[in-house]
């Protein structure tokens, strides 16, 4: 892509879940790595986050969910984009993610699944390399 | 007196310059890694004043002599009983998943291998942010988190099992609910006056406290003052009607987790605390009348020992000073920070990478909370960071290091064993003064709620939990098997969990559809016309400050008025809180 713009990423929290930390570290850790980040704040049905991607026309989105609804709300919000003719937006997938589990997010179509204890480097430096 | 410290500092200096320095510059460094405390550092220390003896103001050194738990330690490991340390007394590990029923059959399996606490209640976000389970909003997370409570009806069947030598005034029950903590509440009495027990004799605690949810574990519905008045209303009708019932759990480990600091921690709790302590006044109740039923939960939450150990002793001082001096109680029991577990590593000290390095990680947290006053519990169980639920293997042996600490070790055969230790006396200081300075600030932004209102609170965290990253990737702070020892030269060690799950994954798959097809029937079922009536009394009387929610509230429960439907009156009445300032 165009190197002089910015890539924009949207951090989301999909469903009830209220653990933030993660979203809010990833959201801070991005931005002083020089990426235009946007941050949901809590409580957004898969479609509010769709729209809200494809509004703001992020390049990425990175979900953050660690209430074990992971599988059911990823598959929404893929499809979603998918529906919208968004889907060349990547999909990134955080938070508690069993292993058996994180396969699967990858077979739905999430780029890459970054558990806890993942720096925000690599993250930045998977995205960069990726978009 | 004065001689001798002139003595000690003079000595100090000496010994600074003759040997620290010295030493640093033959090893090349800036300054010594290590410290060392003298009488000197804590100089005007007074033993009476700051420490007292355990079981009494300012109960630094703990709040009894020994606690219950203790008293039978010994008995309880020569009988083969399996005592859930680590669970406040009687009762049971938390846990909850899928439909009401699912749960119950869950809890009666846990019965037949004579794991008999009380019920532990975990609830399902979709509950926990008071929705029915038929909520778009809800979608996908019903029963994961926990158990979906939609109606009375739900409620009643976890409680089936408890009857006879496990009635419910005979084992304590605890809730983790906070912004529906009075539908829960209610649920409860209303199923006990259904069952024929005095509401007097209940024993249990709902967590009740909101205005951490504000800041850290974000399960919010109504704006942070009129959260508030509800907690007044919980805390008279508990107070009147229910006096054996805890009111709250206060939690500061919520907000650890979340990133908070410890000076954070402990200043945010503590002006929470402040802020429900002034509910119940609001409320007409004398101190002493209600303050001997807060709890706390697990302050604290690092794998810095010595600080974890300081802050224990910090807290209970600031909290029976505030009790005490603030609000004038008389009463010890009011003034004692009454807590299931007291120090500990918390849950965001585990790592996924070589995760059996957790059990020991608890380990030392348990040591901490063997020698600041509580039980020596390795929390979490090992698995903490895989998912949720932990394998039976990894609770066994949470269990049995928790028991080593106590029986092998004697962790906890002395009261308070830091005292007058001139490094944990000054360190227990500097945690204090630091705390009380940000209680201060609060307390100029007009306390807890406005600096919640005002997201001061919840930024604050946001940031600390930032910085914190930034030492791990800066390798300031080290992480074993994290950002240092994680190259080839490290033997990724992993355990076989061959357990059978602890909740059924085809049950956790349906829960959905099954708990939604059961609401849709109650809805059909009921009587409408009384349900429309008791909804508009509630929402009359909720716009009247003045007035307690709590009967109107127990009326809508009894005739099968839905959690949400109770939710949505007070969202209409009360707005919503729509989340901090994140800038």
């Amino acid at each position: 892509m165009d190197q002089s713009k910015k890539i924009r990423v949207l951090i989301a929290k999909p469903g009830l879940d209220g653990h933030e930390r993660g979203a809010r570290v990833v959201a801070y850790g991005l931005r002083d790595a020089g990426f235009e980040v946007i941050y949901t704040g809590l409580r957004q049905t898969p479609d509010q986050i769709c729209s809200a991607a494809i509004q703001e026309d992020v390049n990425v989105i990175g979900l953050s969910i660690l209430s074990g609804a992971h599988l059911s709300l990823t598959k929404k919000v893929l499809d979603g984009l998918k529906a919208q003719d968004a889907d060349d937006i990547m999909v990134l997938v955080g938070g508690v993610i069993p292993d058996d589990d994180m396969n699967k997010l990858k077979e739905m179509g999430v780029a890459a699944v970054f558990t806890a204890g993942t720096s925000v480097s690599k993250i930045a430096s998977f995205i960069k390399e990726n978009v | 007196m004065k001689d001798q410290m002139e003595d000690i500092k003079n000595a100090r200096d000496n010994w600074q310059e003759t040997v620290v320095d010295k030493r640093v510059k033959r090893f090349n460094l800036q300054k010594s890694p290590t410290r060392f405390f003298t009488p000197k550092d804590i100089e005007s220390h007074s033993f009476l004043e700051k420490v007292g003896f355990p079981g009494e103001y300012p109960f630094t050194a703990g709040n009894n002599p020994f606690d219950f738990w203790r008293a039978y330690a010994e008995d309880a490991a020569k009988m083969g009983y399996r005592p859930d340390w680590g669970g406040a007394g009687g009762v049971g590990k938390y846990g909850g998943f899928g439909t009401a029923e699912d749960y119950r059959d869950y809890l009666k399996r846990m019965h037949a291998m004579n794991r008999k606490g009380g019920p532990n209640i975990a609830f399902d976000l979709a509950t926990q942010c008071g929705y029915d389970s038929d909520n778009e909003m809800a979608s996908g997370e019903i029963g994961r988190v926990g158990v979906a409570i939609d109606s009375l009806g739900d409620f009643k069947t976890i409680y089936e099992p408890y009857t006879g030598d496990l009635e419910i005034d005979k084992v304590p029950s605890n809730f983790t609910i906070n912004a529906p903590a009075a539908v829960i509440i209610a649920m409860y009495a209303v199923m006990a006056e259904s069952r024929g027990i005095p509401l007097t004799n209940l024993k249990g605690t709902p967590q009740n406290d909101i205005l951490k949810e504000f800041i850290a574990r974000g399960t919010y519905i109504y704006p942070p003052k009129a959260s508030l008045r509800l907690f007044r209303d919980t805390c008279e009708f508990c107070t009147r009607k229910m006096p054996k019932f805890n009111i709250n759990s206060i939690g500061g480990y919520h907000m650890r987790e979340a990133g908070a600091s410890r000076e954070q921690d402990l200043a945010f709790s503590m002006s929470n605390g402040i802020a429900y302590l002034q509910a119940g006044i609001d409320a007409g109740l004398g101190i002493d009348e209600f303050a001997p039923q807060f709890t706390f939960n697990a302050f604290g939450g690092s794998m810095q020992i010595y600080h974890e150990i300081a802050f224990q002793r910090a807290a209970r001082r600031m909290w029976a000073r505030i009790v005490k001096e603030q609000f004038g109680a008389k009463n010890k029991r009011s003034m004692l920070i009454r807590q299931p577990i007291t120090a500990h590593i918390g849950c965001i000290s585990t790592t996924r990478q070589r995760t059996i390095n957790n059990l020991p990680r608890a380990v030392i947290g348990g040591i901490a909370a063997g020698m600041s006053g509580g039980i020596p519990g390795a929390f979490p169980p090992f698995d903490e960071p895989l998912g949720l639920g932990h394998s039976q293997e990894a609770v066994q042996l949470q269990l049995d290091a928790t028991r080593i600490m106590i029986y092998e070790a004697g962790v906890a055969d002395v009261n308070d064993p830091w005292a007058g230790s001139y490094f944990m006396e000054n360190l227990t200081d500097e945690i204090e003064a630091n705390a009380l300075a940000e209680m201060d600030k609060i307390k100029k932004m007009g306390g807890a709620i406005h600096a919640i209102e005002s997201g001061y609170m919840a930024r604050a965290i946001a940031k600390s939990a930032y910085e914190h990253q930034k030492r791990i990737e800066s390798q300031e702070d080290l992480v074993v098997g994290v950002n240092c020892f994680n190259t080839e030269n490290e033997i990724d060690v992993t355990i076989n969990r061959v357990v059978e799950s602890t909740y059924d994954p085809q049950l956790m798959e349906t829960a959905e559809k099954r708990q939604i097809e059961k609401l849709a029937a109650l809805k059909r079922g009921r009587d409408n016309t009384t349900v429309l009536s008791l909804l508009n009394t509630l929402r009359d009387h909720a716009s009247d400050e003045s007035v307690n929610l709590m009967s109107d509230i127990c009326e809508c429960v009894k005739n099968d008025v839905t959690l949400q439907e109770i939710c949505d009156v007070l969202r209409d009445v009360f707005g919503v809180h729509m989340g901090s300032d994140h800038a």
